[in-house]
């Protein structure tokens, strides 16, 4: 979907049409939000600093899962069990293997567990995803269901979790959170490594999209057994998706341990697959832009009711000492506002805040006639 | 051999539990087309509410009266909140894509269980006094929990009235032509509307009664929805739109969990009875997607 260009301005070539950077106006705004992105440390406090980067971890989270629904059409209700084994499988290699010092102390070891953890992630997805070649619809929602239950409940916290006898969650020596000559040790750095991997991981599904197998993902999109017909080997492209999107989930939760220090089973509830497809539901399916504006609005939406529930009862509390468990009972405030978000945008506003986005660009490319029609 | 008969009595009958909201979920599927994720969800109320008026009753009446007017209060809160749930949330969804309107019971589902947390807290609360005498009984040398068996008899029973309204009622007819054909139904004067409010109210109804009988086993608090989202499990294996098949594979499922739970706990500690359904579900997808009695769909180009 891409929007309207101004007045005179017209393309050649698929090949000019296609570019990322179609008119010096975008290269401009996009230079614009570098440089926003890159002062953002000195415009906002550290704990707006967190949101900042909770957001890219969303982000990453959820553009796997906007791969699958949105471009290749098969539905996951489980992309938390990736984010998870690609966390677990981040710890357990900074844990249990004997790194050599000069690798830690080069930063090598975080950035490799963090390629290995994609990789664990992918196969394990692919692993859950073979169902998809004979089953779709609600059939896959069932079984990408399963893995979560079977990945997280029982595989993760039952085993996993116990090996070496720590407990039910794993810390990591901080030493290790180090990438090349930058310890990860900060709000800023933290955020800054997350820009990182969401630029890289965008530019890279950006760049998968506009190729073949971009291509054959949306036909199988738009039509499965249409694409099948038209030689597109559905099973393979399927199961590249599942690759894809659990890479991408391994990577972000092989990030999120440099955020905590540690990983544990509750932060991979099936809670956060719904979460993740609620963001993309937000943000607008089928489109990349839609993962960063549904993980803004829901990061901020959070941060918000947080601020707004917690300091109502702190006012509150002096005078009704007796709605104390408004703040006890915050997170399922929380619950309840996100389920009314999901249901209330896709019932008034199902193409999600893209479209709103996209809208808005073409007011402007085609001002002063700005009616589109729409 | 007596362990394994007794496990498989235990399965059958908390099985009938599993069958009863299945019931639920396969007549909305039927009926509407919509699949819900939120069953878990609406057993939970069920469950909350008909503990909340049990409470409140019993302070005044013999414990049988309070827990029977109880179940009918739940029954038309439910009957209730699921008319207004279709109403406000599900007509607007109508004719939407699948993915969109699942989403929407999952929204649903965050909704109820958010809102079912802030009114009674998360903490186990059982019914007290308890409804059913807690010694066991003996049936031929097998010790069977009464609990069990009540759940076992209100299931049934509840089952045979819904078979029935379904058969013999003119409301009951009319939901069956709406799912068979909805064109054909709508041209002869049947009101959708008034169907997909009638399916939704009636499996609020099945799951309320669903979420009280299993509270009244282990207690209530959040694995009442985990044991109410195993419907799905039980609809994959019998069909999505098959009322035989939902009875059928939730006594199934019953039986598996229970087996499951009597046999590999020791080899796998930890929730492999929980997790033993959807192990199921999977194998049981990749060689009959659609379930012992569900129509298999054939796609146009």
């Amino acid at each position: 979907m891409s929007s309207y260009l101004p007045c005179g301005v017209y393309m050649e070539s698929y090949l000019a049409d296609q570019r990322w950077w179609r008119t010096p106006f975008i290269k401009g705004k996009m230079i614009a939000m570098v440089i926003l992105l890159a002062a953002l440390p000195w415009l906002v406090d550290s704990q707006w600093l967190s949101v900042a980067y909770t957001i890219n971890y969303y982000i990453l989270a959820a553009l796997g899962v906007q791969l699958l629904v949105g471009y290749c059409g098969q539905i996951t209700l489980g992309h938390a069990a990736f984010v998870a084994v690609g966390g677990y499988c981040s710890a357990m290699m900074m844990l249990y293997i004997n790194w050599p010092a000069w690798m830690i102390s080069a930063g090598l070891v975080y950035p490799i567990t963090i390629v290995c953890a994609g990789f664990a992630a992918a196969i394990w997805s692919v692993l859950f995803g073979l169902p998809s070649a004979r089953v779709k619809g609600f059939y896959l929602i069932m079984t990408t269901m399963a893995a979560q239950w079977i990945t997280v409940p029982l595989v993760i916290t039952q085993y996993v979790s116990q090996i070496g006898g720590r407990g039910q969650s794993l810390s990591i020596d901080p030493k290790f959170i180090k990438v090349g000559p930058w310890t990860i040790d900060s709000d800023v750095k933290i955020y800054f490594f997350s820009v990182l991997l969401v630029a890289l991981c965008l530019i890279a599904v950006g760049n998968l999209l506009r190729s073949k197998y971009g291509r054959a993902w949306i036909a199988i999109r738009d039509n499965d057994i249409a694409a099948e017909t038209m030689g597109v080997n559905i099973v393979i492209y399927k199961l590249l998706a599942f690759f894809v999107a659990g890479f991408l989930a391994g990577v972000a939760g092989a990030f999120y341990i440099s955020a905590l220090f540690f990983v544990s089973p509750e932060h991979y509830e099936w809670f956060y697959s719904l979460l993740w497809v609620g963001i993309i539901l937000i943000g607008g399916v089928g489109s990349l832009q839609g993962v960063v504006f549904g993980s803004m609005f829901v990061v901020v939406i959070f941060k918000l009711l947080e601020m707004s529930v917690l300091g109502a009862s702190d006012a509150l509390m002096e005078s009704y000492p007796g709605l104390g468990w408004m703040t006890t009972k915050f997170i399922f405030f929380k619950e309840a506002a996100f389920g009314l978000a999901i249901i209330f945008f896709l019932i008034y506003e199902p193409n999600g805040l893209a479209y709103r986005y996209w809208q808005l660009k073409n007011y402007f490319n085609l001002w002063p006639f700005s009616y589109t029609g729409k | 051999m007596h362990m394994f008969l007794e496990l498989l009595i235990t399965g059958v009958m908390l099985g009938s539990i599993f069958a009863l909201v299945a019931l639920g979920w396969v007549l909305i599927y039927k009926c509407s087309g919509v699949l819900n994720l939120a069953m878990g969800e609406l057993t939970l109320i069920g469950g909350y509410v008909c503990l909340g008026l049990y409470e409140r009753f019993v302070t005044f009446m013999p414990l049988t009266y309070a827990f029977l007017l109880a179940l009918l209060g739940t029954l038309l809160i439910g009957l209730i909140l699921g008319l207004l749930t279709e109403r406000i949330f599900l007509r607007k969804m109508i004719g939407e894509p699948i993915l969109a309107v699942i989403m929407v019971t999952v929204g649903l589902s965050f909704f109820f269980k958010g809102m079912v947390f802030i009114i009674w807290d998360t903490d186990t609360q059982v019914f007290e006094p308890r409804v059913f005498p807690i010694d066991p009984v003996n049936i031929g040398g097998l010790t069977v929990g009464q609990v069990y068996i009540w759940g076992f008899v209100a299931a049934l029973v509840l089952m045979v009235i819904f078979v029935c309204f379904f058969k013999y009622t003119r409301w009951g007819l009319s939901m069956q032509a709406c799912a068979d054909d909805e064109m054909a139904a709508l041209s002869l004067g049947i009101s959708a509307k008034f169907v997909y409010a009638l399916a939704w109210g009636i499996a609020f109804m099945a799951a309320g009664v669903g979420g009280t009988l299993l509270g009244n086993i282990n207690g209530l608090n959040y694995s009442v929805s985990v044991l109410g989202l195993l419907v799905l499990p039980v609809v994959v294996f019998g069909g999505l739109n098959s009322i035989p098949g939902a009875i059928v594979g939730g006594i199934t499922i019953g039986i598996l969990q229970n087996l499951t739970g009597g046999y590999l706990d020791r080899f796998f500690p930890g929730g492999i009875k929980e997790i033993a359904p959807f192990v199921f579900m999977v194998v049981f997808l990749l060689f009959k997607p659609y379930g012992l009695w569900g129509w298999e769909r054939i796609e146009r180009v």
